[in-house]
């Protein structure tokens, strides 16, 4: 829990420094505060966040897709944040044939997560489609157990 | 007070699983095939492989060790792939749960990564590993390795190092394969195996590693190990239910032990 608010902390120092130069980056930072901070409630079950993160814009209408390839008896959590909070957003899993997958889902506001537990390893895709507001900056970050 | 990040917990608790998505329609080929893959986030890290691993039982992690390997290296893309096969043996040594292992193999990721030219960041990171290691602290020594290996590719690509990045998640994956198929071969069974298949994987890891630049592609280590890729991607794709028998298991790890030998040992094609 330390580590991840030093996390949060630098992610929040970087947003004061870059502010006035970097505008798309401070949303990018903002939103990945907000994923770092839901992704930081399952690592108190136990989940390691990985280091790895997306960020991008998606259009109100359209949805951002993201490959990922998962291991069979582990457990994943995929988090989502939003820069903007006026924003709402859904989170979910896709087979390697693109079929959507049953997930458990958890979503408040500007922030969303989808849980899975892959029967198969290989290639997944978790899809982020705003269900609320306009364009807005997203960040995925996932983690496993 | 509770802070921010607990009270999400508790309702993340009270919430999560109750409630299920409603269906989203499929993606498109055209969605698929458009899917954002980069390094960061569409390879996993040899942690995650090991976790599934120890799913149906804890596996004998120190009996997967290996020898000190050189660090001595002068080819840069060599240096890159056993950089990354350092880092899957700090994650095995994180498993066993081995502080004096870890210690030493953090040492020889910093000798690697120096020969490299990173920038100190990722120096700085040797003293946390040692640190960790030094208070059994496994799960942030997890992060740590991670946070390394991003710090490494980050700082390559400052370095105008971009194509050394993808060699540092391949030296990485193929020896976190070789441990992995060679724990399931000792003791087979079902569970264990299918954490095996990964062709989508391969294929990315394969259509990066063909971009890198001509010069770099030449080289005889390189050339060795993109000749290899397309064979292992024929054994990690398992069709027909996504469980490899215990043959297919066998063939992977001499392929993956075959190339993992030359990544080691190749002479210096510079």
């Amino acid at each position: 829990m330390t580590r991840l608010l030093t996390i949060i902390c630098s992610v929040a120092a970087m947003s004061a420094i870059t502010s006035a130069a970097l505008a798309d980056t401070d949303n990018e930072v903002e939103a990945r505060k907000v994923a770092l901070g839901l992704a930081g409630a399952f690592s108190n079950d136990g989940f390691k966040i990985r280091d790895g993160y997306w960020t991008g814009s998606v259009k109100a209408g359209e949805r951002a897709v993201v490959a990922v390839n998962l291991y069979a008896g582990n457990q994943y959590w995929f988090s989502v944040g939003s820069s903007d909070e006026a924003s709402k957003l859904a989170v979910r899993l896709h087979d390697e044939a693109g079929r959507p997958l049953p997930t458990d889902n958890y979503e408040e506001e500007e922030k969303a997560a989808a849980g899975f537990s892959p029967d198969v390893s290989g290639q997944y895709f978790v899809s982020v489609a705003p269900t609320s507001g306009d364009a807005s900056t997203y960040c995925l970050v996932y983690s496993y157990k | 007070m509770l802070c921010p990040v607990r009270l999400v917990a508790i309702f993340l608790v009270a919430s999560a699983g109750t409630a299920l998505a409603a269906d989203p329609p499929p993606l498109t080929p055209e969605q698929m095939a458009s899917a954002v893959t980069t390094d960061t986030i569409s390879i996993p890290t040899p942690g995650e492989l090991f976790a599934a691993l120890s799913k149906p039982g804890k596996p004998n992690w120190a009996a997967q060790y290996r020898g000190p390997i050189p660090v001595t290296y002068r080819n840069r893309a060599q240096i890159a792939l056993n950089l990354g096969g350092l880092i899957a043996d700090g994650f095995i040594a994180v498993e066993a749960q081995d502080s004096q292992q870890v210690k030493n193999i953090g040492t020889d990721i910093i000798k690697l990564a120096k020969a490299l030219g990173v920038s100190e960041n990722v120096l700085s990171r040797g003293k946390s590993i040692n640190e960790f290691a030094e208070n059994s602290e496994w799960s942030a020594l997890q992060e740590e390795l991670e946070a390394t290996q991003n710090e490494v590719k980050t700082s390559m690509q400052s370095n105008r190092d971009q194509d050394l990045v993808i060699l540092v998640s391949l030296g990485g994956w193929i020896r976190g394969t070789q441990v992995v198929s060679g724990s399931v071969l000792k003791d087979y069974n079902e569970s264990s195996a299918k954490v095996l298949r990964q062709p989508a994987l391969v294929t990315f890891i394969q259509k990066k590693v063909n971009d890198v630049s001509p010069e770099l592609q030449n080289e005889p280590l390189i050339r060795s190990v993109r000749e290899q890729l397309s064979e292992i991607q024929k054994l990690v794709t398992f069709p027909g239910g996504g469980t490899p028998t215990a043959e297919e298991v066998r063939k992977l790890n001499e392929a993956v032990t075959n190339l993992m030998q030359e990544i080691e040992s190749k002479p210096d094609a510079r």
